[in-house]
């Protein structure tokens, strides 16, 4: 009965084996690594002008979720560029993100709006907040109706269906604006959002500014919306929500929306004329702003006959005075990032560069980062 | 066999033959036994069409071998899952180096020294409890007692994923140790060897493949754990060759948190690494049958 | 380590293995290791306890029975577990419902009705369903079978609407694809593989004379089973179905995908509602907060416990079962 030393080796070898994965994952890991931090290639030439910042360390930040794919990005490529330094951006939302700027949890809070005034108190006396703007960018009406493309709509049609008034698909006011499309008689579901968010409070000033009389649900970054609407946190919840449920409509920023996969209504801007959100749309409808000092600026409602009537814009926000010189290094170093070669991947990711002028006056301001 | 019977008129009746009610409820009871069977294949077979068809446009030698993970939002092509592979089998290799010997020794320990002892008793009906506790609660655990004072990092997940393991590696060594025959030992106490040497020599041997199986089953199912890598390797975007340091990433976390994203670059590559670990683990599972195929003892 | 020597009687001792004395302390050391090694069960478990114990009491002492017993979890000012404990019952007993049925029948058609023989490509079946991991029937779960399901649900509940007890239970205007209901789903068949091979082993020990007897009497395969394999089986099969349950409410990730994420107790199978586990995994990287940590901690302990004594007494059954047909 020799079978038993040939089992024996035979299972012990199986077993090794087994353990043998472990060890040749653990020796191969360092090898399989090929290329370094960012690797879509129309970014990664971001490099070359950059100088590479001699501070180091941890920027904390959140804030808006429009950034978030800007964000995502850039940190990804800016540890090409600075590798000592590591940026960590949490997507809470622009008022979870100036409410963490103001109790010191953060070095810069991502906000699509600037403080509104009744938070002014909440900011620590005697610090001055900077508004850098970072990218402008369309907010997208996504949709999911696919046997419907190139819905289009305007500024009442869309109070009333946000606001509940406009309850199905086949709503004569939907189909007065859509004439030669079949449109089904599903009922409409809203995607919104729970949160305080940017992106509502730049959706709702638009629907004030656009609609004017139609839309009776007043602008601020929560909106009481009707019962049946499906909140979520965050731009992706909302993308999330529309994606899976047919017959849903909500209002999220293109960035995500293309990046979800899902449909956008082309929206009837100042000039008469219906256009689709693209990075395009979005740059003719920036060319016609014009900040303030302190480069705050709306990009509702431009002029113009490509423009895109729904774009929106979002600010990192700092405070002038910074308790450390590293701090000061760290921020000027990334922001500055942001607003140069970063700029250059904002198209790829359905977004819009900020004009040159504001970029600009955007980087001058980075001088006022002091310790 | 059966006597002859006749019904009321004389004609001969088989009395196996059940009468035409009762034996439509036979037929339709094993129907629908066959239904619940049919029933639970569509599932699978549903899951595992979409799992190659989706997984198999994700996967190539980059996605599984480049070590950035992209963010979310970047589209299929760009970087790849090669971290969340490499974690997965570090975490993994690890876990299983410390449950297996651990479970085996317990195992040992109830079969051939504890006997029927109330310890031994207690520790194996403990043990089979211990299986259905959630792989959540040990990650949980892991985080309170090792990440709350050394941090994050691969090898706490190791950890938690051991104490998943373990209870599974003990009970099914016990049953395979079970299964050798006592003739075996005395024969060789016999010949004046000690417990020790009679089971480290002749007993574990002897139930080596169906350990080596049931503890190959074990590694498959915490290779696909997910709850308690949440708590105790946080996550990471470049290959964390360090598993005793430094958070790391594993394929499990990688679809659990591309799962809950829109974006189609993310779910693509959610598809691609949830393939990826089916086929690691389906490896296992075959593994783990060819060893028990080949190696069956015929028990006397 | 020597060569493997099977003990041969014909062999006279001393021909085999030189024999030399072994120290008592290697051998001692050996069983001190391996009992050792035993204890670690009891050990983790005990440890569990106390160390969850320890980080809840933050939640205790600021929630305070009231808040505990309370139904919203918002992570800021509730902490209630009983929105969450409703979900994890419900979503558990609906994958009781749906999967008990099809385990046992399962259980029942690979030791009754296929030839022993035949069986094996069956079970390995099964047993692919039971390798799946969890995160990837809750991928599937969310982009393929919430969408699926949101349609059917929406026309269920209108289907339903104003029929009384119907519409309390699958109707309502906030039917969504990710609800209690389709992580009922997917529980029952994550849970079917558990049950069902537990069930076989327990209705494998049914004495082949008992149902031969039945068959003797002329009764059809169905009759035999009702009469000769449930009596035999039904407390072991109970504690299977127990196991399953105590599987189900500890499953964390594919609920945590397909469940939804609102805290509620609802008649409303078809609405959005979440677990215990679920709401662990998911909120755990945003609680900062002391208090919210040690909310999610507590419900983690209290889960443990839940589980572990649906399984104390799952495990009571099958042992009781196992012992009764080892003696039989």
């Amino acid at each position: 009965m020799q079978h038993g030393r040939r089992r024996q080796a035979a299972t012990f070898g199986v077993a090794a084996v087994a353990g043998a994965m472990a060890l040749a994952a653990c020796s191969s890991s360092s090898s399989s690594s090929s290329a370094s931090g960012s690797s879509s290639s129309s970014s990664s030439s971001a490099s070359s002008s950059s100088s590479s910042s001699s501070a180091s360390g941890t920027i904390k930040a959140a804030g808006s979720t429009f950034q978030t794919n800007f964000q995502q990005t850039a940190i990804s490529s800016f540890k090409s560029v600075s590798p000592n330094i590591t940026v960590d951006y949490a997507p809470v939302g622009s008022g979870t993100g100036r409410s963490d700027l103001y109790s010191n949890t953060v070095l810069f809070a991502g906000s699509d709006s600037p403080v509104p005034k009744k938070e002014a108190s909440k900011v620590p006396a005697g610090k001055t907040i900077l508004y850098f703007p970072v990218q402008i960018g369309p907010i997208a009406i996504a949709y999911n109706l696919p046997s419907v493309k190139g819905l289009k709509l305007d500024a009442t049609v869309l109070a009333g269906i946000f606001q509940g008034t406009i309850k199905t698909w086949d709503d004569p006011a939907i189909k007065a604006l859509n004439s030669g499309m079949s449109l089904p008689s599903t009922s409409i579901t809203l995607a919104v959002r729970s949160d305080s968010s940017g992106t509502t409070q730049n959706f709702s000033q638009y629907l004030v500014d656009a609609a004017g009389s139609a839309w009776k649900l007043g602008t601020s970054s929560t909106i009481t919306w009707p019962s049946t609407a499906r909140a979520g946190d965050g731009g992706s919840a909302v993308a999330q929500t529309v994606k899976s449920t047919p017959g849903a409509i909500g209002y999220v920023d293109f960035s995500t929306a293309t990046a979800s996969g899902l449909s956008a209504a082309s929206v009837k801007n100042s000039a008469g004329d219906y256009v689709a959100p693209s990075s395009a749309s979005a740059t003719a409808a920036a060319t016609h702003v014009t900040p303030k000092a302190n480069l705050t600026f709306v990009t509702a409602n431009e002029p113009g006959a490509t423009s895109y009537p729904i774009t929106y814009q979002s600010w990192d926000l700092v405070y002038a005075k910074q308790p450390t010189a590293n701090d000061a290094a760290l921020l000027k170093a990334y922001l500055g990032y942001l607003l140069g070669d970063g700029q250059k991947l904002l198209t790829q990711l359905n977004l819009a560069p900020l004009p040159s002028s504001i970029d600009s006056a955007a980087v001058q301001q980075l001088s006022k980062i002091t310790s | 066999m059966m006597a002859a019977a006749s019904n009321s008129l004389g004609q001969p009746v088989d009395l196996r033959e059940p009468s035409g009610w009762r034996r439509s409820k036979n037929q339709i009871m094993t129907i629908l036994m066959w239904l619940a069977f049919v029933i639970v294949l569509i599932p699978l077979a549903f899951v595992l069409v979409t799992l190659v068809a989706k997984g198999a446009d994700a996967i190539s030698l980059q996605f599984l071998t480049n070590s950035t993970i992209p963010p979310n939002v970047v589209p299929l092509g760009v970087g790849g899952m090669g971290a969340a592979v490499v974690g997965t089998l570090e975490i993994t290799g690890f876990a299983s180096l410390l449950a297996i010997p651990l479970g085996v020794l317990g195992a040992v320990y109830l079969n051939e020294y504890g006997g029927n002892g109330i310890l031994a008793r207690l520790i194996s009906f403990m043990s089979s409890v211990m299986t259905g506790v959630p792989s959540i609660v040990m990650g949980l655990f892991i985080y309170i007692i090792w990440v709350l004072h050394f941090g994050y990092s691969g090898m706490a997940g190791s950890f938690a994923l051991a104490c998943l393991m373990l209870p599974i590696v003990i009970r099914s060594s016990y049953e395979m140790l079970r299964l050798v025959p006592d003739s075996l030992r005395q024969g060789s106490y016999a010949l004046g060897a000690t417990k020790a040497r009679v089971t480290v020599t002749v007993v574990l041997p002897a139930a080596l493949s169906g350990i080596v199986s049931g503890a190959l089953l074990a590694v498959a199912r915490a290779a696909g754990e997910t709850a308690p890598l949440i708590f105790t390797i946080l996550t990471v975007e470049q290959t964390n060759p360090n598993l005793f340091s430094g958070p790391d990433t594993s394929l499990p976390l990688q679809i659990f948190s591309n799962a809950q994203s829109a974006y189609v670059g993310a779910n693509a590559r959610a598809w691609g690494a949830a393939l990826t670990l089916v086929a690691i683990t389906f490896i296992l599972m075959i593994v783990a049958r060819i060893v028990t195929a080949l190696f069956t003892r015929n028990t006397r | 380590m020597s060569t493997m020597t099977k003990a041969d009687p014909a062999t006279p001792a001393g021909s085999a293995n030189p024999l030399q004395r072994r120290r008592p302390l290697g051998d001692r050391g050996f069983q001190l290791v391996a009992l050792v090694a035993g204890l670690l069960v009891l050990i983790i478990l005990v440890l569990i306890t106390v160390t969850t114990a320890q980080q809840s009491t933050t939640w205790f002492t600021t929630a305070g029975f009231k808040g505990i017993f309370s139904v919203s979890f918002d992570g800021n000012t509730h902490f209630g577990a009983m929105g969450v404990l409703y979900g994890t019952v419900i979503s558990s007993v609906i994958g009781l419902i749906v999967g008990v049925p099809v385990s046992i029948g399962i259980a029942l058609l690979l030791t009754q009705v296929v030839p022993a023989r035949l069986a094996r490509p069956f079970v390995y079946v099964i047993d692919l369903l039971a390798v799946v991991p969890s995160v990837v029937w809750g991928l599937w779960g969310i982009i393929v079978l919430v969408p699926w399901l949101q349609k059917i649900y929406h026309d269920i509940a209108s289907g339903v609407k104003g029929i009384p007890v119907l519409d309390s239970l699958f109707g309502g205007d906030a039917v969504g694809g990710a609800s209690f209901f389709t992580a009922g789903l997917i529980l029952a068949i994550m849970i079917t593989p558990i049950i069902s091979s537990l069930s076989r082993e327990v209705i494998a020990t049914v004495p082949d004379i008992d149902k031969e007897g039945a068959y003797a009497l002329g009764a059809t395969r169905w009759e035999m089973i009702r009469g000769a394999v449930w009596p035999h089986s039904q407390g072991g099969v109970v504690g299977a179905i127990l196991v399953g349950f105590g599987r189900a409410m500890g499953e964390t990730i594919a609920v945590a995908l397909v469940i939804g994420d609102s805290v509620e107790v609802t008649s409303h199978l078809f609405y959005s509602g979440h677990s215990i586990a679920a709401i662990i995994a998911l909120q755990f990287g945003e609680a900062t907060g002391g208090e919210f940590r040690s909310a999610l901690i507590g419900l983690g302990l209290f889960l443990f416990v839940l589980t572990i004594g649906v399984n104390l007494v799952a495990r009571w059954f099958v042992e009781r079962a196992a012992r009764r047909a080892r003696g039989a």
